[in-house]
């Protein structure tokens, strides 16, 4: 069965914004000149560890609150 | 997603992911201590110190210190001459003869000077003497399983069935994940379904990451074929006026100074960093081959070949280098992660401990998977969750 169309966009809005972000910031510190963006990389590709901290924590306040 | 289709990527997913997994796990392991290589190697390093002199100070001769090479080991050859472009540090490569080291290049050694005052400061032993060291050893089991090029085309291959299992897995994420908001780990739910959903938040999260990783990795395990590839096409044809010529030996050549000095002025802006002697396996018989770059975060990894006639000393020809080889270089920043500093690798160390966890909880979803019939598999099957169906599939 295939499941209803709405919603499908929603699941893949934060993968792809984090793809996104990751493949700017890869590429921003081999094609900028230094400077600001090396800070754009590092902010860049830093994003996708502070989802993944984000998320871990929301999960672990859910885990203590059920208990 | 049809569940026809949900089920075929499930089966890839799981045996591209049982096929590679130990294999990348391995690469995943050396590569974390590789991404600090020049910090360990500096730690590592008990050479005496640089001379203090100003950062302006010209280099000494590279003769000079090639003299002292064929002075120390008399009757050896010089294969070729490195020129740190971070440190003040000259290395000059030496083997018994052309033949020995062609037919075991560990009986390579090595030189280290001090660029500015050619003192020498390090004097190795034979690369074949001894065991590898600890970089050396994190480096081969990352690179070729220490099998040599039929190891590097095997972890190539294994790259390729990883960047499968990345995509299948993307593919699957959908089917998973729509009845959940994004970034949900069930904490309260079973421990199975807790590392489902961190499996899959890491994977989605890291997506893109571990995806250029594989594919500049796979490109990177063909460093030896596309060289000689490139040796055998355009470097062969370029040679071809040379036909018939009697290489030039150790008498009949020019000087190294002078290569770098021609190279450098037909070269303005870049970077000399190593010149091959003739008769190396990674040059040609009547060359110098000296290998020049450019200054900014992306011209720096991007390399020319000059040929310079060892004979004469004439600059013969600045090669242009094939796209495929281009593409190599390019692959190599984004593997490695070594142009943004030191920030960029506590991120690229990072990411590479999120693709440990994701293959270790992709094994451990395998390994505890369940007995559960394929109907009940179907996404909408009331018997077992949207959210656990499709990836009970994949880790079965």
């Amino acid at each position: 069965m295939t499941p209803p169309a709405i919603g499908r966009p929603a699941v893949w809005r934060w993968p792809i914004a984090i793809a996104m972000l990751t493949v700017f910031g890869l590429f921003a510190a081999l094609l900028g000149q230094g400077g600001v963006w090396l800070w754009l990389s590092w902010a860049a590709l830093a994003f996708p560890l502070a989802v993944i901290l984000a998320c871990l924590s929301r999960s672990g306040k859910a885990g203590r609150q059920g208990r | 997603m049809s569940a026809r289709s949900i089920r075929l990527w499930s089966v890839i997913h799981k045996w591209t992911s049982l096929l590679c997994t130990l294999f990348l796990l391995v690469i995943c392991l050396t590569g974390l201590p590789l991404i600090f290589r020049e910090e360990i190697g500096d730690w590592l390093n008990d050479d005496p110190p640089y001379a203090a002199m100003p950062p302006d100070t010209p280099m000494a001769s590279l003769d000079g210190m090639a003299a002292q090479g064929l002075h120390r080991y008399p009757g050896q050859i010089v294969t070729s001459i490195f020129v740190d472009d971070d440190e003040p540090k000259v290395l000059v490569f030496m083997a018994p003869s052309w033949r020995a080291f062609i037919d075991d290049p560990r009986s390579r050694h090595w030189l280290k000077f001090d660029a500015r005052t050619a003192r020498l400061l390090h004097d190795s032993d034979p690369m074949s003497k001894g065991g590898p060291d600890f970089l050396t050893l994190m480096l081969r089991l990352h690179t070729d399983l220490f099998a040599g090029l039929p190891g590097s085309l095997f972890l190539g291959a294994m790259g390729c069935v990883f960047v499968a299992a990345l995509v299948s897995g993307v593919v699957l994420y959908a089917p998973f994940m729509r009845r959940l908001p994004f970034g949900t780990v069930r904490a309260r739910r079973s421990r199975r379904l807790r590392w489902l959903d961190l499996h899959n938040l890491l994977g989605v999260v890291a997506a893109a990451w571990m995806l250029t990783l594989g594919l500049t990795g796979v490109l990177n395990e063909l460093t030896m074929p596309l060289f000689a590839l490139w040796q055998n096409t355009d470097v062969r044809a370029m040679l071809h006026r040379w036909q018939g010529e009697a290489p030039p030996t150790g008498a009949d050549l020019s000087s190294p100074d002078a290569a770098f000095r021609a190279v450098k002025a037909a070269l303005p802006g870049m970077e000399v960093v190593s010149l091959v002697y003739p008769g190396s396996p990674f040059g040609t018989p009547f060359h110098y081959v000296l290998w020049a770059k450019g200054t900014t975060p992306l011209t720096s990894r991007l390399f020319s070949p000059v040929l310079v006639d060892a004979r004469t000393g004439a600059l013969t020809a600045v090669m242009r280098m094939p796209w495929y080889l281009r593409a190599l270089e390019l692959s190599r920043p984004l593997h490695f992660g070594d142009y943004g500093g030191m920030p960029l690798k506590i991120i690229w160390a990072s990411l590479d401990i999120a693709t440990i966890v994701v293959l270790g909880s992709g094994l451990y979803l395998w390994l505890k998977r369940g007995r559960i019939p394929m109907e009940s598999q179907r996404p909408g099957n009331e018997t077992i969750s949207m959210q656990e169906a499709p990836v009970r599939t994949a880790a079965e």
